[in-house]
């Protein structure tokens, strides 16, 4: 190292004794061997140089002979060069993909990823395209340690976000990361199409995200949309796919003659009848005469396979003062549920930067969304799990129905209807969501190269308009809708944000800072309006209105608004010393109108240490870059429900005299709340290894909620108040490994491991041992010491075999059980099977989220597959509880097949007369099920066509590729689906399997 | 030249931040669409009433559980809807499960709408402070303290030991002790002593500014009802007698439509739920869940008039009681019969021929067909098909539920005398067979306890479980145990619902 440095040395000595120049011509080209125009070349230590013509060509004059050039353009490894008297220099400049190389975007500013020392994981466009998807943030499911998806199976609906765990009490909206798109903020990004976005970065820890203040406790995402660049030919991309979506893993539900089993089995007299009903109206099996003679699958009935496509279309390019993007897009998918179950979008967006004078730009970026949403009727998942295997979905005896003779189960002597078709079938939720999201900028550079005045004004405007429209049917007198219903609701929502910022970049011999002040103004507003009108004629949809409708229902117009401000003052100041000791440090002040509590100030610290930049590591060759790095910082979570701070009075209406009249109440109960505080920890190691083949991040967090705002059961009047009331910690390691090698120029491979644990624990509570959550029946309660909202109940040690168990247990004598009933363990040892004797019986987060993926590219062949799985986590199997109170629905087939029916058969699950016993079927790890599973979460396979001809003429640039997005999942828990949100499954919609192909064209 | 430059830019930048500062008020405005209670203009005397009325909406607005918990126990009547909602049919066979939901759920109804009738009186104190007139502000609170202690009547005589609430703030009974039972009837008895020099002397139905308002005619009724729990029997006949002399109420003579359409605040009725379509045929409503009362399966006069859910069915043990007594205007009312019912009672050679007017049709012409879940359907919550306003098919809308009625009075009144209570309002052998001419009953002459006791259940099964805590407070538990079921004192009361175990400490060391 010494000698290169002495003999760079020379050269510029002897530069300087030499001062006669030669002429160098040359073109610069990308790996591809494409001109890159624009590029720069300069002469090093002066400044001499030019810029690279359209064609990537350069003539410099006068250079000395054994001089360096360094050549550089946005995107590439910047390169030095001697110049050895040449006259021709070529250069191929390489992508700067290298991840340690790359500029990371970090909020109002821009920072090399060598000098972070926060935990920030970048995904980028290509991985993002890969999955088949409307929604950009499933794409990142497996791919970031320490990031929880919970995929949405309803087609427009998005995935549940977790960054480290929840650090807040769930229920309420207040779960999700801030999302940052091109500087707008957003509680979500499901207008984005994937196809659009550069990148989307992940600010885990509290030091990276802390710039952000209030909003920033559940973590930030920053999304950069696709921009052009400076001297670049117009380049014009298609990407689209078509594919089908298929149900996975649909549940299996007890047949009829299981089910008949059950019934007669269950000892009571009413359900035996309702199958003698069956088999009078249906007629009896010839399989089995004893079942009816139908056995409707109901999942099977209701579940189709869903169309899928997206279509993009973008231009891009520049010259020398403007970049432009340019790009259309619609994305269509059908749900899997048997009814009008879509979403449809088609996107619009331009993003032009202009730079006006050489101290003046100028840019504006907008984006046009307008999707068509309808959603499923989520009731139905539910009606098909218990509606009974012996009902038809339709009944050619049931004449008096209309318009279809659906079946209904009262005609055979159930409580309900229970079939989910008329639901289907005569239901229609339609939402049409507009979306214009746009920001205009203007940056003054005050002192060139280090002082930059920049002010952003954004405004994301959107208007929802909800129509439901429920149809009239009649199935029978007690299962029928008599009126058909319209029901509209217009909501429009108005953010907007003025961003005015001050950057300084210095650099003075060894120490670079850079320093950031800004303020932010954001103003957000929200309207609604809502109303119902019965009976109108619903024939024709041009006329459902609720003008046509015979009566406008006056309780049920409802008025809201929302307006809430906020203002903030911040800074960053990032230093570093010879690129080896890193110091990072932001401060923010956050005011707000939403709380009592105006004022909140959030700081960080980070610090660096570049082991790889000290001496005693230069002589190991297999450490390329090695990073030690440690930050704090707090971070506030302001989507805590605005609070009232006193009490209010609504209006209440009654029926004095068969008159409507109206009263007050007045609330007795309020909330003075204030933002949750977050204090975050973080602990990293980033290093790149083997000629950088092997790149590592490993991060240890610790997360501690202050003031966690906790909802407080108000004692007999039922209903909760938010209250400030708690602490909940969050910590974890994650682990990131990627490889990629290339064997040969034809043949390259990466393989990718990504590991994270996650520790969610109630620290305090100020006071109180337990705070309950859930219901009386299945209660989740939150501890200290245990994770937040964990399931509590008894735990089931078996099942009573026979009478000899019975009697020779005090606690069935005293409880008059029966063999097949359930036996609770009696953790206290005092005799009584009582409700002290309940444990805590999991949690609903896993504690162990892994994913890896693999990717290999044979010349034109590019296979990608990607996994992931999560353990650790329960599931609350509600539909089973269901039966505590309505025992006559159906069940699924591993509990029919595998009950209690005789000595020996089980000690696992009760007897369906077993399953009855509300009494007895308390809150247990009966229902609380294992949540864990593995998946295969997409498996690429791409054939790419570059640079060939076909008769002389030049074939654009083409991929072709196909797509399975979990062609597989493997789990044990008796659902449809292990992914469950908030752990308590009732409903929800099966995530499908979805298979695509893809063509992606670039001219 | 750069510097003119320079100072154009810092201009600039100057007036940005300038701009940006001056943002700094926004932080105070107040939330939007709340009706913040501080600013109450309460020197407008004419929204006192208000609040009084906001009382009665949320005590209208009664869950459609309560009703059916408080009142399923006892001889009279039977859970139905067999194979669903397994936890109710137990707690009609006496076994408890304090952790199903209907516990939680009632517990929360009634003491959430004692709080409502809290914060009513001190808001009205408010209006009484900035000048509105005493007598009136006394008036309304009165009227809100009669509906509060009616919730705490029925939630005592449920659960026993319960709190005593002196507030708004429910956060109250955090730190709370519950008080005996005897010791809230005698706070209820107090505070309808207090209530009553306030409240208005007047039938509720002569009301023209809360029709069917409470009146001083309600503080009495729930007085005697609070002081038959105590068996405080001269306080009984006292109230009670108050009420008879009175002369503001008198029995209906169509009993059967008593509980119908005609019935609403009929002269007879001294407090009940008010509900209404207000004679629109879709739109607005207010209505009660009367479907869980219906029989499951018929085939109405109005077609498409929907059916019920085939709950709480009269029990084959009162039903045979009211043929042995020769009943029909009671029986007729109180039960309607399916054939598979009808055929269970012929069963029994006793009562193998069943008078001519027994049928599984009912007088307005509905059809009651059979149904697995019951037998026999309430007939005092049944609304005839073809007195739905056309375009409604619920069952039961626009129904109203009487709560306390002249006839109750009567039999309190007859039954304190019974007990050794002097009385001013007439024998009890008056008040006795008022009752039973309406029910086409000969008369009876020197009355026992037991008559009286048996009148009440004929004339009072299916309402609020009378006959439940009559025969707790006599101590006829052998009544009690009938049809398999086996009752004793220590299943007087439910057991705390466990989602308030868990809140509330007192109840821990109540229990």
């Amino acid at each position: 190292m010494k000698k290169i440095l002495s003999f760079v040395l020379m050269l510029f000595v002897s530069s300087a004794i030499l001062a006669q120049g030669i002429q160098i011509t040359g073109t610069v080209t990308d790996e591809s061997g494409s001109p890159l125009p624009g590029a720069s070349v300069i002469l090093k230590n002066s400044t001499i140089g030019a810029t690279t013509d359209f064609d990537g060509k350069y003539t410099l004059e006068n250079i000395p002979g054994d001089g360096i050039l360094v050549i550089s353009f946005v995107g590439f490894q910047t390169i030095e060069l001697s110049v050895d008297n040449r006259n021709y220099i070529n250069v191929t400049l390489i992508e700067d993909t290298q991840v340690l190389g790359e500029v990371v975007v970090i909020g109002y500013g821009t920072m090399n990823t060598k000098d972070l020392t926060s935990s920030i994981t970048t995904i980028k466009t290509e991985d993002i395209v890969r999955t088949p998807t409307g929604q950009a943030m499933q794409s990142l499911q497996g791919k970031v340690a320490g990031l929880q998806v919970v995929s949405s199976g309803a087609p427009g609906a998005s995935p549940t976000i977790r960054i480290r765990g929840v650090g807040s009490y769930p229920g309420n909206d207040n779960e999700a990361p801030l999302y940052v798109v091109d500087g707008m903020f957003f509680d979500n990004i499901d207008f984005l199409n994937t196809a659009d976005i550069t990148s989307i970065s992940v600010l885990k820890d509290a030091s990276a995200a802390a710039i952000y203040g209030v909003r920033a406790a559940n973590g930030v995402v920053l999304i950069e949309t696709k921009s052009g660049k400076l001297n670049q030919k117009a380049e014009i991309t298609y990407s689209g796919y078509s594919g089908i979506q298929v149900a996975q893993n649909v549940l299996q539900m007890a047949n009829a003659e299981q089910f008949t089993n059950m019934a007669i089995e269950s000892g009571s007299a009413a359900d035996a009848s309702f199958i003698l009903n069956a088999m009078q109206r249906y007629g009896r099996s010839r399989v089995n005469p004893n079942v009816p003679d139908v056995n409707t699958d109901w999942y099977k009935e209701i579940l189709r396979p869903g169309k899928i496509q997206n279509h993009s279309l973008n231009v891009s390019g520049g010259n020398e003062t403007t970049t432009y993007a340019v790009g259309g897009s619609y994305f269509g998918q059908q749900g899997i549920l048997d009814m009008k179950n879509e979403y449809e979008r088609l996107n619009l967006r331009s993003k032009i930067e202009y730079n006006a004078t050489d101290w003046f730009t100028i840019g504006g970026n907008m984006i046009l969304s307008e999707a068509t949403r309808y959603d499923p009727e989520s009731s139905a998942w539910n009606s098909a799990y218990f509606a009974v295997p012996i009902l038809p979905v339709y009944d050619d005896l049931n004449t008096s129905a209309w318009p279809n003779n659906f079946a209904n189960a009262q005609d055979i002597g159930y409580r309900g209807g229970q079939n989910p078709f008329p639901a289907l079938s005569y239901n229609e939720n339609r939402s049409k969501i507009k979306k214009m999201i746009a920001n205009f900028y203007v940056q003054f550079e005050l002192i060139p190269e280090k002082l930059t005045f920049k002010s952003t004004y954004n405004h994301s405007f959107t208007s929802l308009d909800t129509r439901n429209v429920d149809l009239p049917w009649y199935i029978g007198d007690g299962f029928q809708r008599a009126d058909a219903s319209i029901t509209k609701r217009t909501e429009t929502f108005s953010n907007k944000i003025w961003d005015n910022i001050l950057t300084y970049t210095e650099s003075y011999g060894d120490h670079n800072i850079v320093a950031m002040a800004g303020t932010s103004l954001r103003d957000e507003s929200w309207n609604m309006l809502t109303a119902r009108g019965l009976n109108f004629p619903y024939e024709n949809e041009e006329s459902w209105y609720i003008d046509q409708s015979e009566t406008i229902v006056s309780e049920a117009v409802t008025d809201g608004g929302l307006r809430e401000y906020g203002l903030s003052y911040f800074g960053r100041v990032s230093y570093n010393y010879k690129y080896k000791y890193l110091v990072y440090g932001t401060f923010r002040a956050d005011g707000s109108s939403k709380y009592q509590e105006k004022w909140g100030y959030f700081p960080t610290i980070g610090l660096g240490w570049v082991i790889s930049q000290e001496d005693f590591l230069k002589d190991f060759k297999a450490i390329n870059f090695l990073k030690l790095r440690a930050s704090w910082g707090q971070l506030g979570n302001d989507k805590i429900r605005a609070s009232d701070g006193a009490t209010t009075t609504s209006i209440i209406t009654t029926a004095l005299n068969d008159v409507l009249v109206s009263g007050t109440t007045t609330s007795s109960t309020f909330s003075s709340l204030k933002w949750e505080v977050t204090e975050e920890t973080n602990i990293g190691i980033t290093a790149s290894l083997f000629s950088n083949r092997l790149s590592v991040e490993a991060d240890y967090y610790s997360r501690d909620t202050k003031d966690a705002a906790i909802y407080v059961s108000i004692p007999s009047v039922g209903g909760s108040v938010l209250k400030n009331v708690g602490v909940i910690r969050n910590s974890g390691l994650e682990l990131a490994l990627n490889w990629s090698n290339e064997i040969s120029d034809d043949f390259h491979y990466n393989v990718g491991v990504n590991v994270s644990t996650l520790k969610n624990e109630v620290r305090d509570l100020y006071g109180q041992p337990y705070i309950d959550g859930g219901m009386a029946e299945f209660r989740q309660r939150s501890i200290v010491g245990e994770s937040l909202l964990a399931f509590y109940g008894r735990e089931v040690v078996g099942v009573y075999q026979n009478d000899a168990e019975i009697a020779a247990d005090p606690v069935a004598i005293a409880n008059g059980l029966e063999p097949g009933d359930l036996i609770y363990k009696d953790q206290n040892n005092d005799g009584l099977i009582d409700d002290d004797d309940r444990v805590v019986l999991g949690s609903y987060l896993p504690s162990l989220i892994y994913g890896a993926n693999l990717g290999i590219t044979y010349k034109a062949l590019e296979f990608s597959a990607s996994f992931m799985g999560q353990s650790g986590n329960k599931i609350l199997n509600r539909k089973r509880g269901e039966l505590i109170w309505t025992a006559d629905g159906n069940l699924d087939a591993d509990l029919a097949i595998n009950r209690w029916h005789g000595e020996g058969t089980s000690n696992e699950y009760p007897s369906s007369a077993g399953l009855r016993k509300g009494w007895n079927q308390k809150m247990s790890d009966y229902f609380v099920e294992d949540g864990s599973f593995f998946r295969i979460q997409n498996v690429q396979l791409a054939y790419n066509i570059i640079g060939k001809r076909i008769n002389g003429i030049l074939i654009p640039e083409t991929r072709i590729s196909f797509t399975a997005e979990r062609p597989l999942t493997l789990f044990n828990y008796n659902g449809f689906s292990p992914e469950v949100a908030n752990g308590i499954d009732t409903q929800s919609y099966p995530i499908p399997a979805v298979y695509t192909l893809g063509l992606n064209i670039k001219i | 030249m750069k510097l003119i430059n320079n100072f154009k830019k810092f201009t600039w930048l100057l007036i940005m931040l300038l701009f940006a500062s001056s943002c700094n008020d926004l932080l105070i405005e107040p939330p939007q669409n709340r009706s913040f209670t501080g600013e109450t203009d309460y020197t407008v005397s004419s929204n006192m009433i208000l609040p009084l009325i906001g009382t009665y909406a949320e005590f209208q607005a009664r869950g459609w559980e309560d009703f059916p918990l408080i009142s399923v126990r006892g001889d009279d009547v039977n859970s139905g809807g067999l194979g669903d909602q397994q936890d109710y049919a137990e707690t009609d066979k006496y076994n408890y499960n304090k952790d199903y939901w209907m516990y939680n759920s009632v517990w929360q109804n009634m003491y959430s709408d004692i709080f409502v009738a809290h914060s009513a009186m001190e808001q009205i104190e408010l209006f009484k402070e900035n000048g509105a007139s005493a007598t009136l502000a006394n008036q309304y609170i009165a009227e809100a303290k009669t509906l509060r202690a009616f919730l705490l009547f029925q939630l005592s005589r449920t659960w026993g030991n319960v709190f005593i609430t002196t507030s708004s703030d429910p956060s109250e009974l955090l730190v709370a002790e519950v008080s005996t039972k005897d010791a809230i009837m005698q706070h209820i008895s107090d505070q309808m002593d207090e209530a009553i020099p306030h409240l208005v002397g007047l039938h509720p139905n002569q009301r023209t500014d809360i029709p069917g308002g409470a009146t001083k005619y309600t503080a009495l009724a729930i007085k005697a009802l609070a002081n038959l729990e105590l068996k405080n029997y001269q306080a009984v006949a006292d109230a009670a007698g108050q009420i008879i002399s009175s002369g503001a109420f008198v029995l209906e003579s169509d009993f059967y439509e008593l509980f119908k359409i005609p019935g609403k605040l009929n002269n007879e009725n001294i407090l009940e739920l008010q509900y209404s379509d207000f004679g629109q045929g879709a739109g607005d409503v207010k209505d009660h869940l009367f479907a869980f009362f219906g029989p499951e399966n018929w085939t109405p006069a109005v077609v498409g008039a929907g059916s019920g859910w085939g709950f709480y069915e009269p029990s084959i043990k009162f039903i045979k009681f009211m043929l042995d007594r020769g009943e029909t205007v009671r029986l007729e009312t109180s039960v309607l019969f399916t054939d598979r019912g009808i055929s269970e009672i012929t069963s029994d050679p006793n009562y193998a021929t069943l008078p001519a007017w027994i049928s599984n049709t009912t007088r307005d012409g509905d059809l009651i067909e059979d149904y697995a879940r019951a037998m026999f359907a309430s007939g005092k919550h049944y609304l005839p098909s073809n007195q739905l306003t056309p375009g409604r098919t619920n069952y039961g809308t626009n129904k109203n539920f009487t709560l306390i009625r002249y006839a109750e009075i009567l039999l309190m009144y007859a039954e304190a005398l019974t007990q050794g209570a002097s009385g001013t309002a007439g024998s009890a052998d008056q008040a006795v067979n008022l009752l039973r001419a309406r029910a086409g009953l000969t008369e009876l002459s020197g009355v026992t306890n037991q008559q009286v006791m048996d009148e009440k259940f004929a004339e009072l099964a299916m309402e609020w479980g009378t006959r439940f805590f009559d025969m707790v407070r006599l101590g006829k538990t052998t009544e009690l145990s009938y049809d398999g079921r086996s009752f004793s004192d220590d299943k007087a009361f439910l057991p705390y619902p466990q989602n308030q175990l868990d809140l509330l400490p007192a109840l821990n060391n109540a229990k």
